[in-house]
């Protein structure tokens, strides 16, 4: 166990604050000095410290003050109190406010070891819980899939059932929904999950390569052909392909893939050697393929082949209790990534992230995040930080009346809300008969199913 | 090429006997291989006298040792018979700020068991050096170590100085070795 800490000694008297800090330098812990509780309450906003020795008495913001400031906000930061024999009453009333410990000064040197001893053990025990409780997280979440609310759990109560068959699975969700991550998680409960997962983005390139990025090719079929290659349907042999956007793909790559997945045999371009092949088939798509359908634009029977079984992943407006939580994982994620300090968000900035629809979904939250973090000055994310979110106040695009915007507002944090009444007035900080009276005034309802 | 080797004077402060200075100095050139020599004795430190606590203040001995000239010795470990302290501890066995250039070794609680009775001198002299040679460390940039037996273990009582041994511990030896480099 890594036995470092970050640890800061609050103290008004330099020669009790020296002491300390070369005592504790002789760990190799991480060592700073406050000399004021204002101070001290500085320093952590900038960084984490562990643990924090704090004198009883000091001018200004007593220890006590500063412990309960401390308890507050930072609830995970371990606190031992250091007082005279004079003061052991405020002793016992930091224990009560949540003080780790306390040693009454001066101290022989094995006590202070004592403590240390009990905070590390402390430590083990939260290192420990920390660790069981991420791994039952990932075991629930599939990872990174991150959500409670009942359409993820609908989501996360699919994964499992239909990875155990190797019908072909549709993921359907808007851009950024996080369809590549429930592909891996299907694949990692599959029989197939020791072998390859290969994801193709059909969008993004052209039928001619697509083609032959799928089917491979023979040595000198085209120009730049200077060698014989396999196609990723050869080279994914036994395990999970996931093609994302399915629905860009041309009327003739549909056909291809059809005959693929029917007779479970390939052809590389300039070869006429078919190739068994087995793989399981996942395939995602943010645009509406049964509309595509009845247009004629998709075909049918590719369609029936692809869709035997259809996942849908929400919206995040959709799933907005899911927000908190995302934003906590990315914020720890970035975090680690960029060595800056950033574990906390103020209720206005949740409550702005809360409130915009976030059109590119879990995506565009994680680069909010990720550039929220960087650009943030402390370790708490405020309104400032986000300023680059456009507020959805302002997303109205047409000139709209008074009463039509408000109308519309209400509406909005309404189904944002679904239709909880007192949680909607709340927001808008108005009574809940007064909202009643407003959606029977404005005549608004709420939607079915 | 090689780097100077790194030398160490042993200075006592006021009556220290000759051959605790002697084990001090010959373990030191021992365990840690570094040219150690006996240095003429300084006063007492009664500069350093807190009135209040009656005992002496490690802190403020060795910040008087810094503006000293010893030669040309790098680490320098005083000696004396007083009883240590700095503000927040009750008492020191000994005193070394990381990586300074001065430590302290006290004898005053060296002297005695924590039973009340006295050790044979070979024993008292025995701890002195492990002391002197744990502030070392910490001039040389050595932290305290988790291994019980190690030099560089922190020991707040007696029975623990007793317990430690003179040698460092596999990875305090590899660390303080790249030190001397």
């Amino acid at each position: 166990m890594d036995r470092k800490m970050s640890v800061m000694i609050v103290d008004d008297e330099a020669i009790v604050r020296e002491s300390l800090f070369h005592w504790f330098k002789k760990y190799g812990h991480v060592v700073e000095t406050a000399s004021s509780g204002f101070e001290a309450l500085e320093k952590l906003e900038t960084y984490p410290f562990q643990l924090l020795f704090v004198d009883i008495k000091m001018p200004g913001m007593d220890g006590i003050e500063l412990l309960e400031k401390v308890k507050t906000q930072y609830p995970d930061t371990l606190v031992i109190i250091i007082t005279a024999y004079g003061s052991i009453e405020s002793a016992v009333k930091a224990m009560r406010i949540g003080a780790t410990d306390y040693l009454l000064k001066p101290f022989k040197p094995d006590q202070l070891s004592l403590v240390m001893e009990r905070i590390f053990v402390q430590k083990r025990l939260v290192t420990q819980y920390n660790y069981l409780k991420g791994h039952l997280e990932k075991i629930t979440r599939f990872d990174n899939i991150i959500g409670q609310a009942p359409e993820m759990e609908k989501v996360f109560s699919l994964i499992p059932e239909v990875a155990q068959s190797d019908a072909s699975i549709l993921l359907m969700g808007e851009t950024g929904t996080g369809k590549e991550l429930v592909a891996k998680a299907i694949h990692a409960e599959s029989r197939r999950s020791h072998l390859p997962f290969i994801a193709i983005n059909c969008g993004a390139m052209p039928e001619s390569l697509l083609e032959s990025e799928l089917f491979g090719h023979q040595k000198g079929v085209f120009t730049g052909a200077t060698r014989a290659r396999k196609g990723f349907l050869e080279v994914v042999s036994g395990g999970t392909l996931f093609l994302d956007e399915i629905g860009e793909i041309t009327p003739k790559m549909q056909i291809n893939l059809l005959r693929v997945l029917e007779e479970k045999k390939i052809t590389s371009i300039g070869s006429r050697e078919p190739v068994d092949v087995d793989f399981r088939l996942i395939s995602a798509t943010r645009r509406n393929l049964k509309k595509e359908v009845a247009e004629g634009s998709f075909r049918e029977d590719f369609f029936y082949r692809i869709n035997v079984i259809m996942i849908e992943i929400p919206p995040l407006r959709k799933r907005k209790e899911d927000i908190p939580l995302l934003v906590e994982h990315f914020l720890k994620k970035y975090c680690q990534e960029t060595t800056k300090y950033v574990d906390h968000v103020t209720r206005d900035a949740m409550e702005l992230l809360r409130r915009y629809d976030w059109p590119g979904n879990v995506r565009e939250l994680e680069n909010a995040i990720e550039r929220a973090v960087v650009l943030s000055k402390s370790r708490t994310l405020r309104v400032e930080d986000l300023s680059f979110i456009r507020s959805p106040e302002l997303q109205f695009s047409q000139i709209l009346s008074l009463r039509e915007m408000e109308k519309a507002y209400i509406q909005q944090i309404l189904e944002e809300n679904n239709w909880n009444v007192t949680q909607s007035a709340k927001i808008l900080e108005i009574n809940r008969v007064t909202l009643h009276k407003m959606i029977k005034r404005y005549r608004l309802e709420r939607p079915e199913g | 090429m090689t780097s100077k080797k790194k030398s160490v004077g042993v200075v006592p402060m006021g009556d220290v006997p000759e051959i605790t200075l002697q084990v001090i100095a010959d373990r030191i050139t021992g365990c840690f291989k570094l040219p150690t020599q006996i240095l003429p004795p300084l006063e007492k430190p009664e500069y350093a006298i807190d009135e209040r606590r009656l005992q002496y203040n490690a802190g403020i001995i060795i910040e008087a040792m810094e503006s000293m000239q010893f030669g040309n010795h790098d680490k320098v470990i005083g000696v004396l018979n007083k009883d240590l302290f700095i503000p927040i501890f009750t008492h020191v066995f000994g005193e070394a700020r990381q990586g300074g250039q001065c430590g302290l070794v006290s004898l005053f609680r060296l002297e005695k068991n924590p039973d009340g009775s006295t050790p044979p001198e070979s024993i008292i002299h025995e701890r002195a050096a492990k002391v002197a040679l744990h502030e070392l460390g910490h001039l040389l940039d050595l932290l305290h170590c988790e291994h019980k037996k190690c030099l560089m273990h922190f020991s707040g009582g007696i029975d623990e100085v007793d317990d430690m041994s003179l040698d460092l511990c596999e990875y305090c030896s590899i660390y303080l070795r790249d030190k001397l480099r």
